[in-house]
């Protein structure tokens, strides 16, 4: 097991531990195909990895990268991203990290319009930790920490992203790669907070939401069926969480990203602005 | 020698910080020392406020009991704070609002001034907001102080608020002055005229001096959630911010804040961030992240009573032992604790340094007495102060050129590695909250775990090398007592001390961890009778000086925890006890 170094270009880390079959390879392709028609080289963006299966990613991708703790990589993608607004900055985590143990910083990225971009891997069960529930597990979904079956209810990531102001929120699934990558790129080339809730099967925790179980259920969203410019028609089309569940981008609109208001940033980007500083004129106010 | 202490109290919402700050620098600016403390309980409106100001034509370390002057803008201040006046002190006090017939048989005497501010205020159609003029501009008149500098501090205060605002409020400042005037005419006998060669100071809260003091660092963000002690800090930034070319964030909760400032410092920029007990504990699992993935960062922890929600608006110095403790797993921090405004300036630059030279968190031990109170200063002494800002081991551009395959946590003799930004070409890297091999890559091989915790730890042995400082002892070296204290309690002792020196000197802690085994305990060895004086109830430096180098300090100890500071009296009296 060796780790390549700056002159590979392919973003290769190490092999994945991964369960054959998971989900996460789909993804992980998908990344890998996005970074390369992005022009991207390991060096000139940064990814910041949540805590998880998903999160494990981080050796298997030779990049610039912040491996954070479980629940906190949204933070810490706005702290990079306000420090140097010209890095494109990702976060890969997973339902549990980023809509449990961090849902709260969710809806803050979202409402700043933060200009990074969140991949989540979705596959509604814990898998590192081996096989509780996950908060989009479905009502019902049994598992070692609700042997009975879940009492609540699936949380709504695409409506909770898109009522508390997200600027683009797709959903793809792991098991359609090429779409997948689109919508990557996508979602990276936005300039504003953007989501992509990604359906990723668990083939070892997870015997309800299988490969087969959203081949039959999902669809994918074109200009004849969706306008995802309409907030309305966004929230109406997240609603479809169980029967048809729709692919694509759900919601797309435009407003300035949180850095745009920081007259600090108006020049440089924060980490070349000048350290010393003349403290006359702040002393003036104190004598 | 002149040393006098105004007392004014009244309801929380009638300005009452605001006509202690201008108190101040009435005196400041007039060639005199102040200190001030004040009292506020955790609410808005209607609650009983106090600020006191120390003013002495020599320098000032600390607030005192005995009351000269108590204003009272209600009978509630009169009720509560008589008996601290000392005798033959003033009270300034609305005699025809409040009858004062009733506390008659007081056995103390005053001298009564009477400022019918309730009078002044309807006849001339004032705002009751003007009551905290009406107070300074009488003050102004019993001090013997220069109404034109009173007069001027209004018209900076209120400079953007335009013309009209300024002459209102001058106007209920020249009322109560010409109010106390008529019926007093020679004032209060202790006076502050203005002196003849007036040496510029400024007058300055611990909060403000810390952000100016990140500013003077270089300190680019600053993400806080508001929590008593340290909101004003945010406050002063967030007002600063642009001017410093540093983003303040208000994040949501004190996660985020701590994360945001680890992504930022991460990315390249010197993050600090502020808080309390209650804040710093929803911080503590990514102040263990700092540790792993070596990332800077400064948190400026301002103590005040606990548990949970305590005594919010308090003091107290508690959370030493936790904030040592603080986060999971082993990895080196560094804890300072400044006793003074000049030592929150000095070691707030102090701890953007060691964090860039260390690659760990720095925590600034700060509390409510420091943080929140204004102490006069020299601006000289902080315009003057001469230093480096010292990045470490971050690899400038053409560093990072001639190493060919960098790895950010090379294992290195002084525990330090090169650190590269991410962006920059050559950098590739990652850092991990796993534990890791050299290159960034999550490990669990037991050889490399073991280096890296090595790796790790060097950094304390580097520190203790390099950066350490061992207590500073102030007074008398021969005196027969030794006190030993730290942070914020060296005012009132060295205060203390100006009563009786000779009897006793301090022994002052800034430099709280890590701590030198040998050269302590030596030192501690060498004392002769020692007593022990911490705002806490645990006595936890002495319990940390114990643990580090054995010797038992606690025999003599003045504990307080009241979520007051301990005032020079009260040592004293502790000290006359031990009957040294």
């Amino acid at each position: 097991m060796n780790a390549s170094t700056t002159s590979n270009p392919g973003f290769s880390g190490y092999f994945p531990t991964w369960c054959p079959g998971c989900g996460n390879f789909g993804i992980w392709a998908a990344l890998k195909t996005a970074f390369s028609k992005l022009g991207y080289n390991p060096e000139s963006f940064a990814i910041v990895y949540g805590i998880g299966c998903s999160g494990n990613m981080n050796d298997f991708l030779w990049v610039n990268s912040f491996h954070a703790l479980h629940g906190r990589s949204l933070p810490n993608a706005i702290g990079i991203k306000i420090a140097n607004r010209d890095l494109p900055v990702i976060v890969i985590a997973g339902d549990g990290d980023c809509y449990g143990e961090g849902g709260n910083h969710l809806i803050h990225a979202a409402r700043g319009n933060h200009d990074i971009t969140v991949i989540i891997h979705d596959n509604r069960v814990y898998g590192l930790t081996t096989g509780q529930v996950a908060p989009t597990a479905i009502k019902g979904f049994k598992a070692k920490s609700t042997p009975s079956g879940i009492i609540e209810v699936e949380i709504n990531p695409v409506a909770l992203s898109v009522s508390q102001g997200a600027t683009f929120v797709a959903q793809g699934f792991s098991g359609d790669i090429n779409h997948l990558v689109d919508l990557i790129v996508m979602a990276v080339e936005h300039r504003g907070f953007s989501l992509v809730n990604v359906f990723q099967p668990c083939v070892t925790f997870n015997h309800k939401t299988t490969y087969q179980w959203y081949r039959e259920r999902i669809y994918k969203l074109s200009n004849d069926n969706h306008d995802p410019s309409d907030i309305t028609k966004a929230l109406n089309k997240s609603l479809e969480l169980e029967g048809k569940i729709p692919l694509g981008v759900i919601y797309k609109n435009e407003r300035p990203i949180y850095t745009d208001s920081l007259i600090q940033l108006k020049d440089q980007p924060l980490i070349e602005a000048k350290l010393d500083i003349d403290l006359s004129s702040f002393m003036a106010e104190f004598i | 020698m002149i040393d006098l202490t105004v007392k004014i109290g009244g309801e929380a919402g009638f300005g009452i910080m605001t006509t202690g700050l201008f108190l101040g620098k009435i005196a400041t600016r007039s060639g005199y020392h102040a200190f001030e403390y004040s009292e506020y309980p955790s609410l808005i409106r209607g609650g009983h406020n106090i600020i006191e100001v120390r003013i002495s034509d020599e320098k000032v370390f600390s607030q005192e009991k005995k009351v000269d002057v108590l204003v009272c803008l209600n009978e509630e201040t009169y009720i509560l704070h008589k008996e601290e006046v000392k005798e033959n002190g003033m009270v300034v006090i609305d005699q025809e609002k409040i009858d004062m017939t009733k506390y008659r048989n007081l056995v103390k005497k005053f001298t009564y001034v009477n400022l019918p501010f309730n009078k002044i205020i309807k006849d001339n159609g004032l705002a009751t907001v003007m009551i905290n003029n009406i107070a300074l501009g009488a003050l102004t008149y019993l001090l013997g102080a220069e109404i034109s500098i009173l007069k001027s501090l209004i018209s900076e205060q209120f400079a953007r608020k335009g013309e009209e605002i300024i002459n209102k409020n001058i106007k209920g400042v020249q009322l109560g002055y010409e109010s106390v005037k008529k019926s007093n005419s020679d004032g209060y006998h202790i006076k502050i005229p203005k002196t003849k060669e007036v040496i510029p100071q400024m007058y300055i809260s611990g909060n403000e001096i810390i952000g100016l003091g990140s500013v003077a660092a270089g300190c680019k963000f600053y993400a806080a959630y508001p929590m008593t002690p340290s909101s004003a800090l945010l406050h002063y930034l967030a007002s600063k911010g642009e001017k410093a070319g540093m983003v303040v964030k208000h994040a949501e909760d004190e996660i985020s804040v701590i994360n945001m400032a680890l992504g930022a410092s991460w990315a390249g920029v010197r993050s600090m961030v502020g808080t309390s007990g209650g804040g710093f504990a929803l911080m503590v699992e990514s102040v263990s992240l700092a540790g792993i993935t070596e990332t800077p960062i400064v948190v400026i922890m301002g103590q005040r009573p606990g548990p949970a929600t305590g005594m919010p608006t308090w003091t107290e110095q508690g959370d030493l032992l936790f904030v040592l403790h603080a986060g999971h797993g082993e990895f080196p921090k560094i804890l300072l604790a400044p006793g003074d405004i000049e030592e929150a300036f000095k070691l707030t630059i102090e701890a953007f340094n060691l964090a860039d030279i260390y690659q760990t968190p720095v925590i600034l031990l700060g509390d409510k007495y420091l943080q929140e109170g204004h102490q006069s200063i020299e601006y000289s002494r902080i315009k003057n102060y001469e230093f480096k800002i010292d990045r470490g081991k971050l690899l400038k551009r053409e560093e990072l050129d001639k190493i060919k395959d960098y790895k950010r946590y090379l294992i290195t003799d002084d525990g330090i590695s090169p650190r590269a930004l991410p962006g920059m070409k050559g950098s590739l890297h990652q850092v991990n909250s796993y534990e890791h091999i050299e290159d960034g890559h999550t490990t669990e091989d037991a050889q490399q775990r073991s280096k890296q915790v090595d790796k790790r730890n060097r950094k304390t042995e580097t520190f203790l090398k390099n950066h350490t400082r061992l207590p500073v002892l102030y007074g008398d070296k021969t005196a027969p007592l030794t006190i030993i204290s730290w942070g914020s309690m060296k005012g009132p002792v060295l205060q203390a001390m100006k009563e009786w020196n000779g009897k006793f000197n301090l022994l002052h802690f800034t430099y709280i961890w890590p701590l030198p085994q040998k050269e302590l305990t030596e030192m501690l060895k060498g004392l002769n009778k020692t007593l022990l004086i911490e705002n806490n109830s645990t006595a936890q430096l002495g319990q940390l000086l114990k643990m580090v180098t054995g010797i038992e300090l606690e025999n003599n100890k003045l504990l307080k925890y009241s979520g007051r500071p301990i005032y020079p009296e009260e040592v004293l009296e502790k000290v006359k006890e031990m009957k040294i």
